[in-house]
C-alpha cells in the first residue's frame, strides 16, 4: 500500500465510505469493513455478477456498470443491484429439425423479440457497449450469424433484460443466435477427420 | 524488491521484432527447487488426521482440512429435505457438463452453487482447450506432453482417457452451441501451448472460457435442471452403510439450512486461489476457496498432491489494484518475449508454466527484475515485439487483453506489461477413477477439485478439457445410480469421528471449514447470515 495516497469519499449502498483511489467500489466496500458476498464474481469483468448503478459527482445521469470495473471517485454514489430472475425461455437446440426452421422456431421461443420499440434502453444499460438493439433486430430478421457476432463480449449480466419495457431478453436472443450458428454451421473438417480415425480405433494411446 | 525502477526500465525499453536468445538454462529440477513457491519449506506441514494422515500438505490447506465443521446436529432440526437422483455441487464448467449429461440420461438433477450459475474459474479461462486434431498431431503426443509436464507424478490412465476424449469433447461443445475461431475454410484454428510438441489448443479469441460458460449456462437454464444459486454446501451427508447420500446446503437467499438427499453427489467446487497461498495474488474467481476438498476429506475421500499448486507466469504486477489478473499464455504462444530489468531474455518463454514462473521469481529475487517502488515488481511481457511481427494480431485475437490494457492505461501493442507469477491452479485434489468416482461410494469429484490428471504441473488448455471430459463421464455414471433405491437414513454422523480424531491429535477446534469466502469479504461478520452459524456458537455469543 502506498502511504501517500489520499482517501476518496463516496457513498455505497447509502453508506459513507473512504477508500484509497486505486480500489474498485467492491474493494472499497470491503476496505471499509462492510461484508459483501452476493453480487461478487470473477472480479475481472467477465461474469456479469456485480451490477451497480453509479452517479458521479458532476453528473445527473445514472449509469449501469460492473462494480469490479469501477474505480472509486470523489462524491460518487453507488448502489448494488441484485441479480434478477433468470430467463423464462425454454428451448432445446435439438428441437430444431434443421437450419431452415431456425427463424420460425426463434419467434416461437422468443415471441417478444419482434415487439422491440427501439427505445435504446438496452444499448444504454450495456456495460460492454454492445449494439444490443441492433442485435435483436437482426435476429428477428433471421440474420443469426450477424446478430451473434455483436454479442461476442456479452457477459450475460442481464442489464439489457432489466431495461427492456417489452421483457425481451436481448442477451438471450444474442446467445441463441450464437448457439444456432455453431450448432448448424460449424463443421470443421480437421476435427471430423480426427473423430473418424478415433472411431476406427486407429489412434490408441499406449500408457 | 530490488531491481531496475519501472520508470527507468520503461525509458530504456525499445520495441524490437527480434531479440537474442536467452543464455544457458539451468536444469528444471534445480530451478524449481530453488525458486518455485511449492518448495518453500515454511509452506509444508504433515497432516495429523484423516485418510491422508502422514502426508505432506500445504500449511493453509491443512488448516482447513483439519478444521471443525460449521454445523452440528442441532442446526439441522427442522431443515427441509429435498430428494433428487443426482446432486451437483458447483456451477462452473465441470458441474454444468455433468448435470447436462446426467439429465439427458433421465436422472433428476439439482445443481447447488455457492454464488450464481457460471460464477467460476471456467468463465475466466482465456487461452483455450487442448485437442489433438491437426494431422501432424496424435492423442499419443498429447499424452506424452501431459505426462512430461506433470513431472511424472500423475495417474496415467486418467490422462489416457482424457486425451482420447478430447476431439469428441470439442464436438460436444459445438453441439451445445459453442463457437471457436475458424479459418477461411471453416476448420478449427489451433495454437501451441508452452511445453507441448504440436499446435493443439483450439480457442475462441481470448474469451474461450466465457464462450464455453455462457453456452453451458444457457443450456442448463433452458432445460429442466433445478438450479439452487447462493447455496453453498457446508457438509456432505452419509448413509448408514458409508455412502455419500447428499449434502447440507446453507441457503444465503432463504437464510436456512436445507438437506438434499441424493443417490449420487458430484463435487465440482473448483480450486483454492482465494486462499492466497503464500500470500500470492490470484487469478481466481471470488468463490475459489477449496470447499470441496474439505467436504470430501471429512467423509473419508483420499486426496493427492496437496503440496502442489500452479503459479501462472503472467499475472499482472502493475498497476497495483489489478495485481494478479491473468494475461493468457496465448500471448507467449503468439511469440511474446519475457525481458528482465536489463532488457534481456532469460528463459525459453514456451517452457512449462512451473519452469517459467520459477525463472521470473529468480530474476526478481536476484535483483534483475523491475521494481514498482511499492515493494512489488516483475519482468516485462514484451507484447510490442509481437505487434511488430504481426500487425493487428492483438486486436483480432486478444480483445480481452486490449480491454485490460485500457484499464491499466497501457496499450500493450506499444508498451510492455509488467508481470509476476499469480496463484492460478490447484494441481492435486480428490483421488478419482476414470469415471470421476472417489473411494467413497456415491461420491464423485471432477474438475479442479479432483487430482491426478495434471500431476504437479498443468499444461495450458488441459483444464478446460479436463472439466468437460470428466464432467461428462461422472454425469453419465452418477445417472446410472438413479435406479438405486436410495438411502434410508441420512446423517452427519461422520462428524463425530472427525471431532474425536481432532481431539485425540490435540488439534484446536476453533477454526471452521469449509472457508466459503475469503476473509476480506467479511462474511463471518455479516449479520444477515447469523442464522446460518452454529447453534452452540450463537448461544455462546449471547
Amino acid at each position: 500500500m502506498s502511504g501517500n495516497a489520499h482517501e476518496i469519499h463516496l457513498t455505497i449502498n447509502g453508506k459513507d465510505i473512504s477508500a484509497p483511489p486505486y480500489l474498485s467500489v467492491i474493494q472499497a466496500l470491503w476496505h471499509a469493513g462492510y461484508p459483501r458476498v452476493k453480487s461478487v464474481g470473477c472480479l475481472e469483468g467477465v461474469c456479469g455478477s456485480c451490477r451497480v448503478m453509479v452517479r458521479r459527482a458532476d453528473s445527473r445521469q445514472v449509469t449501469t456498470e460492473l462494480g469490479c470495473q469501477v474505480l472509486v471517485e470523489e462524491g460518487m454514489q453507488v448502489n448494488f443491484l441484485l441479480f434478477p430472475t433468470p430467463t423464462h425461455h425454454r428451448y432445446q437446440l435439438d428441437e430444431i429439425k434443421n437450419s431452415w426452421e431456425v427463424q420460425a422456431r426463434f419467434h416461437q421461443f422468443f415471441p417478444e423479440a419482434e415487439k422491440c420499440r427501439h427505445c435504446g434502453g438496452c444499448n444504454t444499460t450495456c456495460p460492454k457497449g454492445i449494439q444490443v438493439e441492433k442485435g435483436v433486430e437482426l435476429a428477428s430478421k433471421g440474420k443469426f450469424r450477424e446478430a451473434g457476432e455483436l454479442f461476442g463480449e456479452c457477459v450475460l449480466c442481464n442489464l439489457c433484460q432489466t431495461a427492456c419495457p417489452e421483457s425481451i431478453a436481448p442477451n438471450h436472443v444474442g446467445l441463441f443466435s450464437r448457439r444456432v450458428t455453431a450448432y448448424f454451421h460449424t463443421r470443421p473438417s480437421n476435427l471430423i477427420r480426427r473423430l473418424e480415425r478415433l472411431r476406427k480405433g486407429e489412434l490408441q494411446v499406449v500408457t | 524488491m530490488k531491481g531496475t525502477p519501472i520508470e527507468q526500465a520503461l525509458a530504456e525499453y525499445t520495441a524490437a521484432a527480434q531479440r537474442p536468445a536467452p543464455g544457458a538454462q539451468p536444469d528444471t529440477r534445480e530451478l524449481l527447487r530453488a525458486f518455485h513457491p511449492d518448495h518453500d519449506a515454511h509452506a509444508k506441514v504433515t497432516l495429523q488426521v484423516g485418510p491422508n494422515k502422514g502426508d505432506i500438505c500445504h500449511r493453509q490447506v491443512a488448516q482447513l482440512l483439519q478444521a471443525d465443521a460449521r454445523i452440528d446436529e442441532a442446526d439441522l432440526a427442522g431443515s427441509p429435505v429435498t430428494e433428487t437422483d443426482v446432486l451437483v455441487i458447483g456451477g462452473g464448467g465441470a458441474g454444468c457438463a455433468a448435470a447436462l449429461v446426467a439429465q439427458q440420461q433421465g436422472a433428476r438433477v439439482i445443481i447447488a452453487t455457492k454464488l450464481r450459475l457460471g460464477d467460476s474459474n471456467t468463465v475466466m479461462a482465456e487461452g483455450g482447450i487442448q485437442a489433438s486434431i491437426e494431422k501432424d498431431d496424435t492423442p499419443q503426443m498429447h499424452f506424452d506432453d501431459t505426462i512430461r509436464a506433470s513431472r511424472q507424478v500423475v495417474d496415467r490412465e486418467l490422462v489416457a482417457e482424457m486425451v482420447s476424449d478430447a476431439p469428441d469433447v470439442i464436438r460436444w461443445l459445438i453441439q451445445q452451441g459453442m463457437q471457436f475461431d475458424l479459418d477461411d475454410y471453416g476448420d478449427l484454428m489451433t495454437r501451441r501451448a508452452g511445453g507441448t510438441s504440436a499446435a493443439r489448443v483450439v480457442y475462441y479469441r481470448d474469451y474461450t472460457g466465457l464462450e464455453m460458460m455462457r453456452v453451458l449456462r444457457e443450456a442448463i437454464r433452458t432445460s429442466d435442471i433445478e438450479v439452487w444459486d447462493y447455496s453453498p454446501a457446508v457438509e456432505l451427508l452419509s448413509s448408514e452403510s458409508g455412502y455419500c447420500a447428499g449434502a447440507v446446503i446453507s441457503s444465503l437467499k432463504e437464510r436456512q439450512h436445507k438437506l438434499v438427499r441424493a443417490k449420487a453427489v458430484i463435487l465440482a467446487t473448483g480450486g483454492i486461489g482465494r486462499m492466497h497461498l503464500n500470500e500470492f495474488p490470484t487469478s481466481n474467481h471470488f468463490g475459489a476457496t477449496g470447499d470441496g476438498l474439505v467436504l470430501a476429506y471429512r467423509l473419508g475421500a483420499r486426496l493427492r498432491d496437496l503440496d502442489s499448486f500452479q503459479y501462472h507466469p503472467s499475472g499482472l504486477a502493475y498497476p497495483q489494484h489489478l495485481a494478479g489478473t491473468l494475461i493468457t499464455e496465448g500471448v507467449r504462444s503468439a511469440g511474446a518475449y519475457l525481458l528482465n530489468g536489463r532488457g534481456e531474455r532469460f528463459v525459453d518463454e514456451l517452457q512449462p508454466r512451473d519452469h517459467v514462473a520459477a525463472a521470473i521469481i529468480r530474476e526478481c529475487a536476484e535483483g534483475r527484475g523491475i521494481s514498482t517502488g511499492s515493494g512489488s515488481g516483475g519482468v516485462w511481457l514484451d507484447t510490442p515485439s509481437v505487434e511488430l511481427r504481426n500487425p493487428g494480431l492483438f486486436e483480432a485475437r486478444f480483445p480481452k487483453l486490449i480491454q485490460l490494457g485500457k484499464k491499466c492505461g497501457i496499450d500493450p501493442r506499444h508498451q510492455p506489461m509488467l508481470i509476476y507469477p499469480t496463484l492460478h491452479y490447484q494441481n492435486g485434489g480428490v483421488v478419482i477413477d476414470r469415471n470421476g468416482q472417489t473411494n467413497v461410494p456415491g461420491l464423485f469429484c471432477i474438475g479442479e477439485a479432483s487430482g491426478g490428471v495434471h500431476g504437479r504441473n498443468r499444461l495450458m488448455g488441459n483444464s478446460l478439457l479436463d472439466i468437460i471430459s470428466f464432467g461428462r463421464r461422472a454425469g453419465a455414471h452418477a445417472a446410472g445410480r438413479a435406479h438405486d433405491r436410495g438411502h434410508k437414513k441420512i446423517s452427519i454422523e461422520h462428524l463425530s469421528n472427525l471431532r474425536r480424531e481432532l481431539t485425540l491429535a490435540g488439534m484446536p477446534l476453533d477454526s471452521k471449514g469449509p472457508l466459503l469466502f475469503p476473509g476480506y469479504a467479511n462474511f463471518e461478520n455479516d449479520s444477515d447470515y447469523a442464522g446460518l452459524r452454529k447453534n452452540s456458537e450463537r448461544e455462546g455469543m449471547q
